[in-house]
């Protein structure tokens, strides 16, 4: 049987990586956004020691982990463990063969199309989209650089989901010393998925700055802004401490965050864009600041192993750089909304004025957000 | 592109004065190498480094955009690039208008540098860096100043990565003269050369 799905394609962003860039394919083989559905949501949750040595680590706060990266839609994934490689083989192919791509876990170290291979062990995710039974061959497509869509053998691919991604010189960090178990995932997203328009983006702010308030913060449980404060606070003084987890732990909490805010600010450029709010581009600029601020976390971390003093110290001064720049973007999505409700409770009123009056009067207005002159309502 | 990969994509800058600042002493680590030291790369903490072989030649003037670069000599024994550290930077007393870097981040960053004015007083000015990263587009509108055609690891070469070094510039224009810029705190912004240069 020979089974190649048409309709995959590469999606990637610059700021994400290979989880962002897997669901991102299968999301778009759905017809559907990626960006949209990757970068509606805006938060910051963290449970302690929650993180994994995976390169698609992400913090799962929801049902499942596609449903946390896309809480504002229907969306759902089911991580599957098979009970070894065969078994794992055989669900993925019938899988592939029902018509539907899987994102299947990797150590790269046994892909030829990666710098990685056999050189360094890291736990990857890539995009299985078709097989060749008769030629023992399976369909990959892989995003991140250098980009990959092509056919390698079905025993490679067996070796990279059933390797156990071990420790076996100083290059492997971060994403080694978890088994990839020939872990595969599943993805459904389901129907229908409204447009952006005004309304619903105004939905979307108000459940992202509500989720910043942070009212399930505490423990160990770090959540929205008080939890960002706290989680900071706590990794500069680690850091400063020589906590030997702390390195692990916050680089890759600061890539989550990172590919977070890079994909809102991106979604809100685009919507932005599409609906003529210049106010809008102006906070989705502000989102791409703080992206900028974790690239900065990120390798203050990363490059803080020989003096973790210095980069404590240096992590404190980013956090109070990066806490207040997000307190001030969060306080202009917050006046956004209030700009946005008084515009809907207006264009109600207004629409009932109209239709008394009988008038051929619009009461439509092209703006649910305050123009740069802070007018604009109709 | 000429012989080394330089865009010479901007206008003629002849009426200008530039002043290519040595940043030998401030240089921290080892981001160009060569086929024989690929495992003393360290551009990022992966030990990735960019081919030597494709860049200019080493301590050589090389213009990119109109502008004169000082690239750095890989003979350095302080490497070949300074992470953005609060580096300190004198620069030759007078009026400069524009300060031109050749950079590369690890991800796209962005942070003030404080630049300091003949008088005492100081501004901030924003330094913006695109990605180095194979198949990443410019993000902050910097002209391309190389590509390479591989990206250097430890134990080999992966050929049909290609990285990118960005030429970037700041605006320095006031009145009075600058006496130096301290670079910000942001380890993911790296710097191989910087130029002063002043407008007619």
């Amino acid at each position: 049987m020979r089974v190649e799905l048409p309709g995959i394609a590469f999606w990637r962003h610059d700021l994400g990586n290979c989880l962002q860039s897997a669901v991102g394919s299968i999301l778009q083989f759905d017809g559907l956004d990626p960006l949209e559905f990757l970068g509606s949501s805006w938060n910051f949750e963290y449970t302690i020691n929650d993180v994994r040595r995976e390169e698609y680590y992400f913090p799962c706060w929801r049902d499942s982990i596609v449903a946390s990266m896309a809480p504002h839609y229907r969306v759902s994934s089911t991580w599957h463990t098979p009970k070894d490689a065969a078994h794992g083989w055989e669900q993925v192919r019938a899988v592939v063969a029902g018509g539907r791509p899987v994102a299947v876990a990797v150590d790269n170290y046994y892909l030829p199309f990666r710098p990685a291979y056999r050189d360094v062990h890291t736990n990857h995710l890539v995009v299985v989209f078709g097989f060749d039974d008769q030629r023992g061959t399976v369909a990959v497509i892989d995003a991140v650089p250098p980009r990959f869509r092509g056919e390698i053998a079905i025993r490679q691919l067996t070796m990279a989901r059933d390797s156990s991604n071990p420790v076996s010189h100083e290059r492997d960090m971060f994403f080694t010393a978890q088994p990839i178990a020939n872990r595969w995932l599943e993805i459904a997203a389901v129907g229908p998925h409204p447009a952006i328009d005004e309304d619903r983006l105004c939905a979307v702010l108000t459940a992202n700055v509500a989720a910043y308030e942070g009212a399930l913060d505490g423990g160990e449980r770090f959540s929205g802004l008080p939890g960002l404060r706290r989680f900071m606070a706590e990794a500069a003084s680690r850091l400063a401490g020589r906590d030997p987890a702390v390195v692990d732990e916050v680089f890759v909490v600061a890539g989550v965050a990172l590919a977070v805010a890079g994909l809102h600010g991106d979604f809100l450029t685009g919507v932005a864009r599409r609906l003529s709010l210049p106010l809008l581009a102006a906070i989705a600029r502000d989102v791409d600041r703080i992206a900028h601020h974790w690239s900065a976390v990120r390798i203050i971390v990363g490059a803080g192993r020989d003096d973790p003093a210095t980069a404590g110290r240096s992590l404190a001064r980013r956090s109070s750089l990066l806490l207040a720049d997000q307190a001030r973007v969060l306080e202009r999505m917050k006046q956004t909304i209030v700009d946005c409700a008084a515009h809907s409770a207006h264009s109600a009123h207004s629409a009932h004025s109209a239709h008394s009056a009988h008038s051929a009067h619009s009461a439509h207005s092209p703006v649910c957000l305050p123009t740069p002159t802070g007018e604009g309502k109709t | 592109m000429n012989r080394r990969g330089a865009m010479n994509n901007g206008p003629s800058l002849r009426a200008s004065r530039f002043s290519c600042l040595p940043l030998n002493d401030h240089f921290d680590g080892t981001g160009l190498t060569a086929r024989d030291g690929l495992a003393e790369g360290a551009l990022n903490i992966w030990g990735n480094s960019l081919p030597a072989e494709e860049l200019p030649v080493p301590g050589s003037v090389v213009t990119v955009g109109g502008v004169p670069f000082l690239f750095p000599a890989s003979n350095s024994a302080r490497g070949d690039n300074l992470r953005c550290r609060s580096q300190r930077l004198l620069v030759p007393s007078g009026r400069w208008d524009w300060l031109h870097v050749l950079c590369a981040a690890e991800r796209r960053t962005e942070d003030p540098l404080l630049v300091e004015y003949a008088e005492g007083t100081t501004r901030e000015q924003w330094l913006r860096v695109s990605d180095f990263w194979p198949e990443t587009p410019p993000r902050f509108g910097e002209l391309l100043a190389f590509r390479c055609g591989q990206l250097n690891y430890p134990q080999h070469a992966q050929h049909g990565m290609i990285p990118s070094i960005w030429a970037q510039r700041i605006p320095m224009t006031v009145p009075t003269g600058i006496r130096g810029v301290q670079l910000p705190e942001n380890p993911a912004m790296h710097l191989f050369a910087l130029t002063l240069q002043a407008q007619p």
